[in-house]
């Protein structure tokens, strides 16, 4: 707007204000999913006709959930799973105008825990990694079963190892295991491996159809300021009642602040037996 | 990437009763988890899969009693015993017990948590199970003996999916 100053047919002049013109409808651009299950990205070109355009206003269908700026336009409040279109509506103290509606947008679910992969045992590999790694979740955990393809029942000892990003050294553990009549305590610093540890099955005749569980959660997995702590509990139950069979839970740290983008897992002895499999999920949150 | 630790049901008591069952349970899942927050009661929190009440159980438990460390096992049992101390008469106590390849072909194996801390007494505890059976989970019964857990015990069954 701007002043302006008129004259009259006496010549009397008169200083007052213009009135702009209503604003062009804006163009509907691309409307996208922010990944976050709620929100959306709703892009225009602004008319280059018609008044000045002072807001730009994006708006949901259904729900009426609204969203204002420069383009691209964030809105927020989406519910995950319902589809949507947008306006976009340019407006001045004299009117506004609304664009045609967008494409349709169907906002992705988003959870806490995700599945990222899975590796099998064979019965012959040496060991099994998850590599490239993703680095945007803020926690990991990994779940499995595992067994290992030798014949012979060893004693207690530490029966799965895991290497981070092929590091050979500066990790630590502290345990502690239960034998099913004491507990007992282990614990090292600066290993070659993680030590996931206490327990032990092989593929023996006592074994069939048996393997360990195990559930490990390493968290912060991604920070590159911070080392990375795990924790994690494994048991071996056979039904027996000898000495060595046990229930472990246990830490470790990683002395690295490098992020994790792999992670493997070596057997005690030769391999994982078949149907030995562990599964890799990605936790979100802060 | 594919969301999981779906929530498949979840039971809240209205009265008092020795028993909550979740049945048909289907097999789309990778891993199970139960969660049971329990309102009072004194008696402990056993699991028994397909309703099985034959000694194909057994554990072997790891406890934190806050002055000493112990382990206990049971062989040849009806049940997987997810308690240690047993529950308190009016606080709460929670116990989870994670089920893998519920649906698979090889026995049923359960790592399990008890947190049952009563303000001077109680403990914690983990523990390893085991059902001897190839056959699918497909119910799942966690049960007390004595008293019952009371009304506003809350169980939760979960499903976990891998990639």
């Amino acid at each position: 707007m701007a002043n302006i100053k008129r004259a009259n047919a006496l010549g009397i002049t008169k200083t007052g204000v213009a009135i702009s013109d209503v604003p062009d409808a804006p163009t509907i651009g691309v409307v996208a999913d922010l990944g976050t299950g709620s929100t959306a990205s709703v892009a225009y070109t602004a008319a280059t006709t018609g008044g000045t355009a002072t807001t730009f206003t994006a708006t949901s269908s259904p729900g009426g959930l609204t969203g204002t700026g420069s383009s691209p336009i964030t809105v927020s409040g989406l519910t995950a799973g319902t589809a949507y279109t947008f306006t976009v509506t340019a407006s001045n103290t004299t009117g506004s105008k609304a664009s045609a509606a967008s494409s349709s947008l169907t906002l992705a679910a988003v959870g806490v825990y995700e599945s990222i992969a899975t590796v099998t045992g064979t019965g012959s590999a040496g060991s099994l990694t998850f590599s490239s790694i993703p680095s945007t979740y803020s926690h990991l955990q990994i779940r499995g079963m595992y067994k290992d393809t030798s014949t012979t029942d060893y004693d207690v000892s530490v029966c799965l190892l895991g290497r981070a990003n092929s590091i050979t050294s500066g990790y630590t553990k502290h345990n502690l295991i239960g034998y099913g009549t004491v507990a007992g305590v282990q614990n090292s610093i600066n290993e070659g491996y993680l030590g996931f540890g206490g327990c032990y099955m092989s593929s023996g005749g006592s074994y069939t159809n048996m393997f360990s569980p195990i559930i490990i959660d390493i968290h912060n997995y991604a920070s590159t300021t911070q080392n990375k702590t795990i924790r994690y509990i494994t048991g071996n139950d056979a039904n027996q009642a000898s000495t060595n069979r046990v229930i472990s839970l246990g830490s470790n740290l990683i002395q690295s602040t490098s992020a994790i983008s792999s992670l493997t897992f070596y057997p005690a002895d030769s391999g994982f037996a078949a149907g030995s499999t562990f599964a890799l999920y990605g936790i979100k949150g802060s | 990437m594919a969301i999981t630790y779906e929530p498949i049901a979840n039971i809240t008591l209205t009265d008092a009763s020795s028993s909550i069952v979740f049945g048909s349970i289907p097999n789309t899942w990778t891993d199970l988890r139960v969660v049971l927050v329990n309102k009072g009661g004194t008696a402990g929190c056993r699991l028994q899969f397909n309703s099985d009440t034959a000694t194909n159980y057994s554990t072997i438990s790891l406890i934190g009693t806050g002055s000493s460390a112990a382990s206990a096992r049971a062989t040849s049992g009806d049940r997987i015993s997810l308690e240690y101390y047993g529950m308190d008469a009016s606080i709460p106590s929670m116990y989870t017990a994670d089920i893998f390849s519920y649906a698979g072909s090889t026995y049923k194996t359960v790592l399990g948590t008890a947190a049952e801390d009563f303000n001077g007494s109680g403990s914690t505890s983990v523990r390893v199970g085991l059902w001897r059976s190839t056959a699918a989970i497909t119910g799942l019964r966690l049960f007390t003996v004595g008293t019952a857990f009371q009304s506003g015990t809350t169980a939760t069954l979960i499903g976990i999916k891998a990639a």
